[in-house]
């Protein structure tokens, strides 16, 4: 990886958003788009859930509807994320055969999420890379990621929580089991965020801006902000369509 | 008769498989949770897979189906011991 393109942080809808990651990983893949480190947020607010998640185990559905939070289902394993003002996401895009990231899922994970850790103890957060696929504070859940391979690419997406709606995490039927064997006693108390560390405000861009500084760094190349192309954005209104579907959606 | 066995996976993730069976023949079966696995469509594979098998042959098709499929958070082992429970 001698280069990797950088998507500025950009709001958008929950299947755009999606869409756009696995239209990247497509073009990726193909060799058709370089590496690529994109930020997002989320409009209307959304929880995503990992592919193999049963919708009705982890997400109050009517609690969603009556707040006007969509569902989306990732094409990525792991859990359910609520993704609301103050959440930053992030995805990361290689080529599968490029030899910076590991073949070996947990290796792959150390080293993806090794900048971001770096830039959260930047930005005076004493972070650290929590197996299998988290990034905590204090023993506190800070960031999570997930990640597939497909179409020839390495995908990984993740969570960082810059300040978080507090009132939104009803949306997430959070297991007992879960919480208890992390010590923690609701899924509020399982969090923390940059504000609560920091003690202000900070603007996605701080923060964003700060992790690709650090990709560069930990990858040792250049960087350089841009757009999706043409051939990833033609895709996105037909990958959107499939994430909008109630087969997609419901199906497990 | 539908049976559910659930599994917190000590260092791994969250499972649940839910098993139907008739006659000791498998008649349907599902796994859903937080855990990681590459391709992923390969638990569809495995889900069509178990259906209709006897249930004396769970292993040997869990054990076909996910090989040289990457599990995270949970192992074929999990996987098996947790779909006989669904059958006892």
């Amino acid at each position: 990886m001698d280069r990797l393109r950088v998507l500025g942080f950009s709001v958008f809808e929950p299947t755009v958003n999606m869409a756009l990651d696995e239209a990247i990983a497509e073009a990726v893949g193909s060799a058709k788009s370089p590496p690529t480190l994109r930020f997002y947020g989320w409009s209307p607010s959304a929880v995503s859930i990992g592919y193999f998640q049963e919708i009705h185990e982890e997400v109050d559905l009517e609690f969603c509807h009556s707040n006007g939070i969509e569902v989306v289902r990732r094409i990525t394993g792991g859990g359910a994320v609520i993704h609301t003002k103050g959440e930053l996401t992030y995805s990361f895009t290689v080529c599968d055969k490029d030899p910076a990231v590991p073949q070996d899922i947990q290796g792959s994970y150390m080293r993806i999420c090794a900048p971001i850790v770096s830039a959260l103890r930047g930005l005076g957060a004493d972070a650290v890379f929590a197996p299998i696929n988290d990034i905590e504070v204090g023993g506190k859940k800070i960031s999570g990621n997930a990640q597939t391979r497909r179409f020839g690419a390495v995908l990984q997406h993740g969570t960082i929580l810059i300040d978080l709606e507090r009132g939104m995490l009803r949306a997430l039927k959070v297991k007992r089991e879960k919480l208890q064997d992390r010590g923690a006693d609701s899924v509020g108390n399982r969090l923390i965020t940059l504000k609560e560390i920091l003690g202000r405000d900070l603007r996605p861009g701080e923060v964003s801006g700060a992790i690709a500084k650090e990709f560069k760094k930990h990858f040792k190349c250049k960087v350089e902000y841009g757009k999706a192309s043409p051939i990833e954005l033609c895709r996105v209104p037909a990958i959107a369509e499939r994430h909008k579907s109630i087969d997609w959606l419901f199906r497990r | 008769m539908e049976k559910v066995s659930l599994r917190k996976v000590k260092g791994g993730k969250f499972v649940k498989v839910k098993v139907s069976s008739d006659g000791g023949y498998i008649t349907d079966a599902k796994i859903t949770g937080d855990f990681f696995a590459h391709p992923e469509d390969a638990f569809e594979q495995l889900e069509k897979e178990l259906k209709g098998i006897p249930v004396d042959r769970v292993r040997a098709t869990v054990e076909s189906a996910l090989g040289g499929i990457v599990l995270v958070g949970l192992s074929k082992e999990d996987l098996i011991e947790m779909i006989e429970e669904c059958l006892e």
